[in-house]
């Protein structure tokens, strides 16, 4: 199996343990990983906030970039959202025939990482071992526009030494929203709150999801709160061995 | 004569700050974020088990999205066909371009009555159309007369919410209301003492007052009738009581035929207050000898929802039954409550519907009022999906701003531009990863945090710390790795 | 031409300039109707009895007083719902079978009664059109026995006659029973009621505070009536 590792720009700048984490995960499983070093961005903050033409010179460049790829893996379920529910309007839009059939072509090979390992890797049991208690947020684009179900679940029910604590109100946005954040910042930080309240209560010691930047923008706020908690990206918990143990920033 | 407060101040989205600025004074209010919470929480647990209950919820929704969707596609054939029908029926239809003609149109009805007094079914168009104030204006007494709209207009205050208006005021503030403004000394705050005042408030206005304003539910092509959804009784009243009746309906309304109510009713009580139905559906059509009002006016309003047919992504707005569903479901409108959105219409389906109201020229802030969490979508009955028409208003607004000199200077049009630029070569975007590291080396704490950021960036810092850039990128590392293995 | 003759070539106007494109035919505009897809259910899937135990059963969810009958015992029914009332003067329909106006009461039978005549009844008697379990609603259709809507609007107190033969599972069978739409029809489920403040849910605001309604078990019904 021959995979494609598509980062996704803020990953790659700010969060590159989660992608040394993917590639330790996945080689293990025996994956031959790739990564195409002129990658950037899948476009999603300048479409979510309105910049159509921008999003579709960045929607461009993902399939000119991937359209030979064996399969495409993306550690972030909005930029896998993204891809599926925005481009082909940008391409409806903007774009000619053949760059809509290349897209066509290569949209069923793009998987988000759990949908990557149980649906095309058939895996549930991926070796990992994690003693720690966590509390798992389903960010909205895994739940609502991905529908990965209860793909996580499964992956996380085989981690060894793992105590997972429900979170409440696990369908409730967190807030995070992209360029929402700043835009409308004082609601976003009320919305914050609320989901912080929640994710405190669990009292887990790590606070994971599938996607770092619903994590950034709940991480950010438990380090200025003291909350005593950390985040950390579920493939850096599915990485993690007892050889091999997660590497967590401080 | 009349009731209303002195000063009833109107939701006006032409007057209205915008979004961001307009939240504020609700989330440095406590009381009234929790007013406001604790009322969605209850209709949202209540819907969540109905329609866990309900087997065929999906397919009722695929069934009412598809209805709508083929109503607005033939609207011209539907509406003309509802016309014939209600006229045959004895009712008279009326055609209103905008809220000024159709407030003109509902006022020269009442004058035709010598009316002075007027009793009201909630309706949310008249509020679109600021009937209310325009009418008291010309020396006619308006009396809402649903128990949240009694609440506001007695109390001087705003619609919040479609179905539940007077959510974000509690029982104390509803009892400081009705006291002053009903007279009544010792009057207590339990919610069943407050009915009671209201119900024997109205009794006498219900038994007196010859004309009535409803809005509709439905409007029914095939028969000529219209159909209201409600809880309390008032409706009915104001339904049978008068002698004459004027409704005032958005022209998207119209269902095709009576049969299609099988679908709409069992989504909308469940949407809306999470009951299985509504206690009372009244369905009249045209005037009935004996029963009911013997002058029955309908006034289609258009006030810019024709314009909104062209597209399907926009078309979508206008499937909407006004359930409340998207506004109980967002995390944003559970902060900020209804009257941030500077609108009759809040919530998702106002972030969508009142900037294309009003043509794209006011309301600009509204498509960027959500963090596009999609929960609006999934709850909602007849399937619009918002976060899609969010995206295109989104970019609408962008292409309106382009233009405006001023916004080449905006730090977050810069920077998108700019960001443009950087992710269309990955040298460009290599190189921005090291100036940012290094630009924010001096934000950087001994933590690896920054703690504090100026410009646009403050707005992230002031609620949340942000991690300090790692100093090795992926791509970087994946590149030392490379060479290693070699 | 009137300004509304105008504006509603204006509006009819702008609505075919901007639906041209998917607008059907007229010929083509029943085919598109009939192709809408109703993949819900439409048709019960309960047993005649478990229908009208799952309609007792909504009824009282939302507050309604029920009692079961049979034909037989029904005008005895009648007259206990009455009775137990503590009310006196009841309005009803001049249609109902005379030996529904049970003695010993003051009624005021309704063709065209003042409103202030309806006003000072304590409580009224109607029949219905139609039941429906699923959510617990009664369907008026304001014939001759069912009266006219401000009848069953304006008196505190509505004792509703439901007969088993009347009660459907679904929504969409009852509308399968009007193969004619009719000109009025009211839906009641439960009493009057409002949750406006706190989401407290408040029984009777304007319409009648309580609804009571007796199940006539008719087509043959087997259970035994209770005491």
């Amino acid at each position: 199996m021959r995979a494609s590792l598509f980062i996704t720009c803020y990953n790659d700048t700010l969060f590159p343990e989660t992608g040394r984490a993917v590639v330790a995960l996945l080689e293990r499983l025996g994956v031959e990983l790739s990564f195409h070093a002129g990658q950037t961005c899948c476009g999603q903050m300048h479409a979510n906030t309105g910049f159509r033409g921008e999003a579709f010179s960045q929607a461009k460049r993902f399939v000119h970039l991937y359209r030979d790829a064996e399969t495409v893996v993306i550690p972030s379920s909005s930029c896998v959202a993204m891809i599926r529910d925005q481009y082909p309007g940008l391409f409806d839009e903007l774009g000619n025939e053949s760059l809509r059939k290349e897209f066509a072509a290569l949209l069923p090979r793009v998987y988000e990482l759990s949908e990557f390992l149980i649906d095309r890797l058939a895996v549930e049991d991926v070796g990992a071992y994690f003693p720690h208690r966590v509390t798992y947020h389903a960010s909205c684009h895994g739940l609502r526009a991905l529908h990965l179900g209860d793909r996580p679940w499964r992956l996380m029910a085989q981690v060894r030494g793992m105590e997972l604590v429900q979170l409440p109100n696990l369908d409730r946005c967190c807030g995070f929203g992209g360029t929402f954040s700043v835009k409308n910042g004082e609601v976003s930080s009320a919305m914050l709150a609320v989901k912080l309240q929640d994710v405190v209560s669990t009292k887990a010691e790590y606070c994971t999801a599938l996607d770092n930047s619903c994590l950034m923008h709940l991480g950010g706020a438990m380090h200025l709160q003291y909350a005593g908690m950390k985040t950390i990206h579920l493939a850096q918990i599915l990485a993690s061995t007892e050889a091999s143990p997660a590497e967590v920033t401080e | 004569m009349s009731h209303a407060a002195p000063t009833h101040p109107v939701l006006d989205p032409a007057l209205a700050p915008p979004f961001p600025q307009a939240a504020l004074p609700v989330l440095r209010n406590p009381q009234l974020r929790k007013n406001v919470a604790h009322a969605i929480d209850v209709i949202q647990a209540k819907r969540a088990r109905l329609v866990t209950e309900k087997t065929d919820w999906q397919e009722l929704r695929t069934a009412a999205s598809a209805m709508r969707a083929h109503v607005l596609e033939n609207l011209g054939a539907y509406l003309t066909e509802f016309e014939t029908k209600c006229t045959a029926a004895g009712g008279i239809v009326h055609w209103a371009t905008d809220a000024a003609e159709a407030r003109q149109i509902i006022l020269d009805l009442l004058r035709k009555e010598n009316a002075s007094e007027v009793i009201k079914i909630k309706t949310m168009t008249s509020a679109e159309i600021q009937l209310n104030p325009f009418l008291e204006a010309a020396g006619i007494g308006t009396y809402e007369t649903d128990l949240a709209e009694i609440i506001l207009q007695l109390g001087g205050e705003e619609p919040s919410h479609i179905v539940v208006p007077a959510l974000h005021v509690n029982r104390s503030q509803v009892r400081e209301i009705f006291a002053r403004r009903m007279g009544i000394k010792d009057l207590s705050d339990d919610p069943e003492a407050l009915t009671a005042a209201a119900r024997s408030y109205l009794r006498q206005k219900f038994l007196t007052v010859p004309t009535a304003i409803s809005g509709a539910n439905f409007l029914i092509a095939e028969t000529g009738s219209v159909a209201i959804v409600e809880s309390e009784g008032n409706g009915r009243m104001c339904l049978t009581l008068p002698r004459t009746m004027i409704t005032l309906a958005g022209i998207e309304k119209v269902l095709p035929r009576y049969q299609d109510l099988e679908v709409m009713l069992q989504l909308l009580a469940r949407s809306a207050t999470g009951e299985r139905m509504n206690p009372y559906t009244s369905l009249w059509t045209g005037v009935t000898p004996g029963d009911g009002p013997q002058r029955f006016h309908v006034v289609l309003l258009d006030n810019g929802r024709s314009s909104m047919l062209a597209r399907e992504v926009e078309r979508q707005t206008l499937k909407c039954i006004r359930c409340a569903a998207c506004m109980n479901a967002c995390p944003v409108y559970r902060q900020t409550g209804g009257h941030a959105y500077g609108s009759v219409y809040p919530g998702p389906i106002g972030a969508i519907l009142t900037p294309q109201l009003m043509h794209m020229h006011h309301a600009q802030s509204l498509p960027y009022a959500s963090s596009l969490c999609g929960a609006c979508y999934e709850v909602c009955p007849v399937k619009i999906n918002i976060p899609e028409v969010l995206l295109e208003l989104r970019h609408q607004v962008v292409d309106q701003e382009r233009k405006r000199a001023g916004r080449i200077f905006d730090p977050m049009y810069l920077g998108l531009r700019i960001a443009n630029l950087i992710f269309s070569r990955a040298w460009l975007f290599h190189a921005a990863q090291r100036m940012a590291r290094i630009g924010l080396r001096c934000f950087t704490r001994k933590d690896g945090w920054i703690h504090s950021l100026p410009s646009v960036g403050a707005k992230w810092t002031q609620t949340r710390d942000l991690r300090g850039l790692p100093s090795q990128t992926f791509h970087e590392w994946w590149a030392a790795r490379r060479k290693e293995a070699r | 031409m009137s300004a509304s003759a105008t504006s509603r070539q204006r509006i009819l106007d702008s609505i075919a300039a901007t639906t041209r494109p998917v607008a059907k035919a007229p010929a083509q505009l029943a085919e598109g109707y009939a192709a809408l897809p109703r993949g819900y259910q439409r048709i019960g899937q309960l047993s005649a009895e478990a229908c009208v135990e799952r309609m007792i059963e909504r009824l009282r969810e939302y507050d309604a007083e029920v009692v079961e009958s049979t034909p037989d015992q029904l005008p005895e029914a009648i007259a206990t719902q009455l009775g137990s009332s503590g009310r006196h003067t009841f309005a009803a329909p001049v249609g109902l079978p005379a030996e529904w106006y049970a003695a010993g009461f003051n009624w005021k039978m309704d063709s065209s009664l003042e409103t202030a005549e309806i006003e000072k009844a304590e409580g009224v008697v109607t029949a219905a059109f139609c039941g429906v379990a699923d959510s617990g609603t009664i369907v008026l259709h304001h014939s001759a026995m069912e009266g006219r809507r401000v009848l069953s609007l304006l008196p505190d107190w509505h004792l509703c006659i439901l007969l088993a033969s009347q009660v459907v599972e679904t929504l969409p069978e009852y509308f399968r029973r009007c193969p004619q739409p009719p000109a009025l029809a009211t839906f009641i489920s439960g009493p009057s009621a409002t949750a406006d403040i706190e989401m407290t849910r408040i029984k009777g605001v304007h319409g009648p505070r309580f609804l009571h309604v007796i199940l006539v078990h008719d087509e043959g019904d087997a259970r035994p009536t209770p005491q």
